[in-house]
């Protein structure tokens, strides 16, 4: 145990720890919208992250995009390359939502079924990149770690005074995009028309159904900005660490859904201090004993605070969530 | 939970016990057929390894160089055919696959396992059966060091020399006294990462552990900035080493990387991208020479240069065609052939000790430079001496 290693880079390791949580908590939120919607957990959530990852990839790849090109260029991909992500994860997850819960629902079937689809719809995308492209296209597609051609080069751009903590322009590219998508979607969905159906849906379906809420077009919605969320986590974990692959949905999504539960699921801001606690626990973790405990602190701190708040830190509803 | 996972392992127990019960049986009621095929010479050699699936590029050219050596075997009294069981590495798949194999006597041998986990499953099942195996990659340092079994020969080093390879490589030709040393906290990466250590003693500066799926390795990074190493060991595989070393050069750290066996392959130099020239990769696998007959021969069968372990398995399988030719027309002469045989092998001299490894002097390590997304031979290093 080495918590000196903790307490003298405390700054950094704080840092370290937002920039990890900014995509937990954004990967979050789709899982939390939709639980406060339908109660139910999404599962191939994931992969709708794993998808955007791969179109900042396949956007990068047209383009043939490169540090070396000028800053407007690397501005005009980067861009692109988020819209393109936000536009396939949300068509993803809106898929999924139409081929794996709806005709599920229409026919009124028991919660449990709507999990063991949404695990087989994972698997379905896990191996749609992993083998059937594969087949078609060969590589990248495949079972290897894919490198995403790392557009915008990392620099400091600024020191913090007094802390003599350096900024990286990733990190604050991840930081900032982070908590601007959560203000813009907390904003919608309590500010809005749209967003006042969904708090509606959220809190009774059947009083929202009587009072003009159409049900299925709030699913869709959630559904469909829970995927955008993830499209813009895509793009921040590939401009952080260049690479994709065939799974790498599933470790960040078990993140996000605990970070999704530490936080309150069903509620929005919940998601933000869930991922941005679970990212500084895991690396405080990784400082004090190495990187293989990261994963038992952040489960006991888990655990710890459903003990004493069972609904998560910030309460469970989605339709209460207004502070 | 115990108690279930318990009585599934009775169960399981049971049916292995039953299926090598039967091997033997079948084995001892076909040994009258199984001399009858040792007049007309015809043999088969089964191949056991994942041929599909992530790991199925380490696995196939090592079949294709046993199939080479078949096709390339000058010999009109016998009929020899390589037969592929494909395990996906599997050791649960694996272990029918030896069934089936040492229940049927036109089977004279085996290429493999490919990899530790599936020949460990299988070895005793072999050696029921009196199978003579020969491996072309399996290293992990318990199948001959703890748990021999007299049928088991394999043409690899195992992980112990690695480690202490690696180490003198760090030492000797990088000439690091502050080596940072990370594993990935598993079967592979830690008991490699432990013996690099050991070698190592005071030039090791500090060791730190990471995970595997792990894509974040900002706490690992901001250790390595505040030890100053100058070379890097990891101790895993390319799914992790390719972020991690990204994130090592983007902190502008840029101390040599060295990795083990489990970043060679082509597939290396793809993940990592720019951030991997110059990493330096070691692997037991003598380079095969991109003008000798073998390469061009290699490349004219499969299409193909030839990849990991190909060499290897051409020598595995010269090695019981040799024996045909000798004469050997049982398991029983075949395996008392490979026990005696030397010979010099495409990748290395080739003889097998008691426990059935190659004797340590004939054994090196190569130290393989990514260049431009290709590993190309820097420097041969002998682990002992």
């Amino acid at each position: 145990m080495d918590f000196d290693a903790l307490i003298s880079g405390l700054d950094r390791h704080t840092l370290d720890g937002i920039t990890r949580g900014s995509i937990y908590a954004l990967v979050a939120l789709g899982y939390t919208m939709v639980y406060g919607v339908m109660k139910l957990i999404n599962f191939a959530h994931s992969e709708v992250f794993m998808v955007g990852t791969w179109t900042v990839l396949g956007v990068y790849t047209v383009l043939g995009a490169t540090s070396g090109m000028g800053v407007g260029a690397v501005i005009g991909a980067t861009v692109l390359a988020l819209l393109a992500a936000m536009l396939a994860s949300a068509g993803t997850a809106l898929a999924v939502e139409r081929i794996a819960y709806r005709p599920l629902r229409k026919k009124g079937a028991p919660p449990l079924i709507f999990l063991i689809t949404g695990i087989g719809c994972s698997l379905v995308l896990v191996e749609t990149f992993g083998q059937v492209l594969k087949a078609f296209f060969g590589p990248p597609f495949g079972r290897v770690t894919v490198n995403v051609p790392s557009v915008i080069e990392t620099k400091v751009v600024f020191t913090i005074p007094g802390l003599d903590l350096p900024v990286t322009n990733t990190r604050l590219l991840i930081i900032i995009g982070a908590i601007v998508m959560m203000v813009a979607l907390d904003t919608f969905v309590n500010k809005s028309r749209l967003g006042r159906g969904v708090r509606a849906v959220a809190q009774d379906p059947d009083t929202a159904s009587l009072m003009g809420v159409n049900q299925e077009r709030v699913i869709m919605l959630v559904f469909v900005l829970g995927g955008a969320m993830a499209g813009v986590a895509a793009l921040l974990f590939t401009v952080q660490y260049d690479i994709t692959k065939f799974d790498i949905g599933f470790i960040i999504g078990i993140k996000a859904f605990t970070a999704a539960v530490l936080g309150g699921i069903g509620n929005l801001r919940g998601a933000l201090v869930g991922g941005l606690l679970l990212g500084v626990v895991e690396v405080y973790a990784s400082q004090i004993w190495d990187s293989s405990w990261t994963d038992v602190t952040a489960f006991i701190v888990l655990v710890l605070v459903l003990m004493f708040r069972p609904t998560g830190l910030l309460g469970e509803s989605l339709g209460k969530a207004r502070a | 939970m115990i108690r279930s996972s318990k009585t599934w392992q009775a169960v399981a127990f049971t049916a292995v016990a039953g299926l090598a019960l039967t091997a033997c049986g079948t084995t001892d009621t076909d040994g009258g057929g199984g001399d009858a095929g040792g007049e007309d010479c015809n043999f088969k050699i089964g191949a056991m390894g994942a041929l599909s699936g992530a790991n199925a590029s380490i696995v196939i050219p090592s079949v294709d160089g046993a199939e080479l050596a078949i096709k390339q075997w000058d010999n009109d009294e016998c009929e020899v055919t390589l037969e592929r069981f494909d395990t996906e590495g599997d050791p649960a798949k694996a272990t029918p696959v030896a069934t089936q194999i040492a229940g049927d006597d036109t089977f004279i041998g085996v290429l493999g396992g490919a990899f530790s986990g599936e020949t460990r499953a299988t070895k005793t099942i072999y050696q029921d059966g009196g199978v003579p195996m020969i491996s072309q990659s399996a290293t992990a340092t318990d199948l001959t060091q703890e748990d021999p079994v007299e049928v088991f020969h394999r043409l690899v080093p195992y992980d112990d020399y690695q480690g202490a390879a690696i180490a003198k490589y760090l030492t000797d030709e990088v000439g690091a006294s502050k080596v940072f040393v990370v594993d990935n906290s598993e079967a592979y990466g830690e008991p490699l990462a432990d013996r690099v250590e050991e070698t190592l003693g005071d030039a090791m500066v500090q060791r730190d552990k990471t995970q595997v799926g792990q894509t974040d390795f900002a706490p690992t990074i901001s250790k390595m900035e505040s030890a100053e190493p100058d070379a890097i060991f990891y101790g895993g595989y390319i799914a992790e080493a390719a972020p991690l070393l990204k994130q090592i050069r983007d902190a502008g750290i840029k101390a040599p990387f060295v990795g083990g066996d489990g970043l060679y392959g082509a597939d290396f130099g793809n993940a990592v991208g720019d951030a991997g020239e110059g990493a330096v990769v070691m692997c037991p696998c003598a380079p095969i020479e991109e003008d000798s007959t073998f390469a061009a021969d290699f490349e004219e069968e499969f299409g193909n240069a030839p990849g990991a372990y190909a060499a290897e398995g051409y020598d595995a399988m010269t090695v019981f065609l040799k024996g045909l030719e000798d004469g050997a027309r049982t398991r029983e002469d075949m395996l008392a052939f490979v026990n005696d045989y030397t010979g010099e092998g495409l990748s290395k001299e080739i003889a097998f000790d008691d426990a059935g490894d190659v004797p340590a002097e004939n054994v090196s390590y190569w130290a393989y430079k990514n260049e431009g997304g290709t590993l190309t031979p820097e420097v041969e290093v002998k682990p002992e001496g």
